[in-house]
Formats: C-alpha cells, structure tokens, sequence
C-alpha cells in the first residue's frame, strides 16, 4: 500500500548558515566621544535617505545608549553600509543577526 | 567661515584672514587616521572575515588617495580659492561639501586618536598635545561651519 501523500506545512529545523543574500546583518553605529552628533545626524541622512527626525533619533540612540542598529541587511547591503559610514570616519560595524 | 550665497550647483563661502590662513594648514594634515582604526565588525562573526576586512581596507585606501588629490587640486586653484580684501571665497559644489566633511572628520577623529582616545576633553596640554588638540578643534570649527550651510540648505 502506498502511503497517501496530503498538502501541509513543513517545517524546517535546520540550522543551516546565513547566506550573503538573506536579511540577517546588522548594521549598527556604536558612541564615540568625538564625533560630533550634528555630523552623526547628518551621515545618517546622507547614507540612508532618512528624514532628519529619524536620523536624529538614531543619533541620540547611539549617544544615550552607546549604540543604534541602523539597519537589518543582507551581507552585501550591510557591508555596503559599514563601507559608506566608515568613509565619514563613523565607529560602525556590521555583527551577525542573533 | 560663513555661506554668501548657495544655489544649485555652488555654494560660496567667506573666510575672514585667519580661517584663509589656517584651512589650508589643516587640509593639510589629511590623512590621520590610522588604517587599522578601521574594523568590519567587532565580533569578527561573519563569513569569510579577513577577506572582508581586506576588502573595506582597500575601498578605504582608494578614497584616501583620491581625497588627497581633491584636496590638493582644491588649494592649488586660485579660482576655488579667491582672495579677497578681507580674506578669500571658497566656492564648493554640493558634492565636494561632502567630501570635505569627510575629510574634516577624518582630521579630527585621527587627531583625537593621536591624543590617546580620550574620554573627556583634556584639562592640560603640553607642547607634545597642543599641536594634535589644536587640529581637532580645528578640523571641528570648520566642520561645524559646513554642516550649518548644508543643514540651511536643507
């Protein structure tokens, strides 16, 4: 007898590496006591196309709290990130999504 | 240093005497930050780590070199750099306002690696800090100046 073969949901368990193209990166800006939070607020405009109320409120996250995730990002996305706040000299990484 | 007039394409800026003299001392001190201040990610957690690292530290190496040209074509350009009776216009498309934010912040931030990374602003100097705390402040002044025109702007 052949086993009857019905639709459902499968459910995948395996722990299986975080490819480059899948949203598991985070992007996030860490406090320094340096850089000035008007240029901080401005990069984030710059690089992200944020509005300023939502860059300021990002800024003021990284200067009370000591860092902001700035953006959940494929590798590539975030790398690209990381490579555009670095040219402006900002303390920013990107860490694995966990 | 203060913005004359902006338009689409220009902003123009006035700079009294000193700031005629001191910009080009300061742009003069690009780059300062060292290389190695320069990591991907702090848990070293992602795939294929070195190469990575390798990667931002040649994209960063390229833009230092070429925003050492900039700068050099910038004070090297008497039309850039106009003097006046009272001390010079600089004219800076927007794209080049960037570039020398950048290149400002760079400075400051290198400068304040120089001073060891301190947490607050330091209460004595000496002649071995002086010249690196000078910069800093510097590099700021202009920066803070830039950032208001752009954020006018805006």
């Amino acid at each position: 007898m052949t086993p009857e073969i019905q639709p459902g949901i499968v459910q995948v368990t395996e722990d299986k590496p975080k490819s480059g193209l899948e949203p598991g990166y985070r992007v996030i800006c860490w406090n320094d006591p340096v850089n000035y939070m008007d240029y901080v607020t401005h990069v984030f405009q710059v690089v992200f196309g944020w509005a300023r109320q939502k860059a300021e409120f990002h800024m003021l996250q990284v200067h009370e709290q000591g860092k902001s995730v700035l953006a959940r990002e494929s590798m590539e996305k975030a790398e690209h990130y990381v490579h555009q706040l670095q040219r402006y000299t900002l303390h920013a990484t990107m860490e694995r999504d966990e | 240093m203060k913005l004359v007039r902006a338009t689409r394409t220009r902003l123009l800026f006035h700079l009294g005497r000193q700031e005629t003299r001191l910009l080009p001392q300061i742009l003069k001190l690009y780059p300062r930050v060292p290389p190695a201040h320069h990591v991907l990610s702090q848990s070293g957690r992602i795939p294929d780590r070195e190469a990575n690292q390798r990667l931002l530290d040649e994209a960063l190496a390229e833009q230092r070199a070429e925003n050492r040209q900039l700068v050099q074509a910038l004070l090297a350009d008497p039309r850039r750099f106009a003097r006046t009776e009272t001390g010079s216009r600089l004219s800076l498309p927007p794209v080049e306002v960037e570039w020398l934010l950048q290149v400002l912040n760079d400075i400051r931030v290198g400068s304040w690696i120089a001073l060891g990374s301190p947490e607050v602003k330091l209460s004595a100097l000496n002649e071995h800090t002086a010249p690196d705390f000078y910069a800093m402040e510097m590099a700021g002044y202009f920066q803070a100046q830039l950032l208001e025109a752009v954020q006018g702007e805006k």
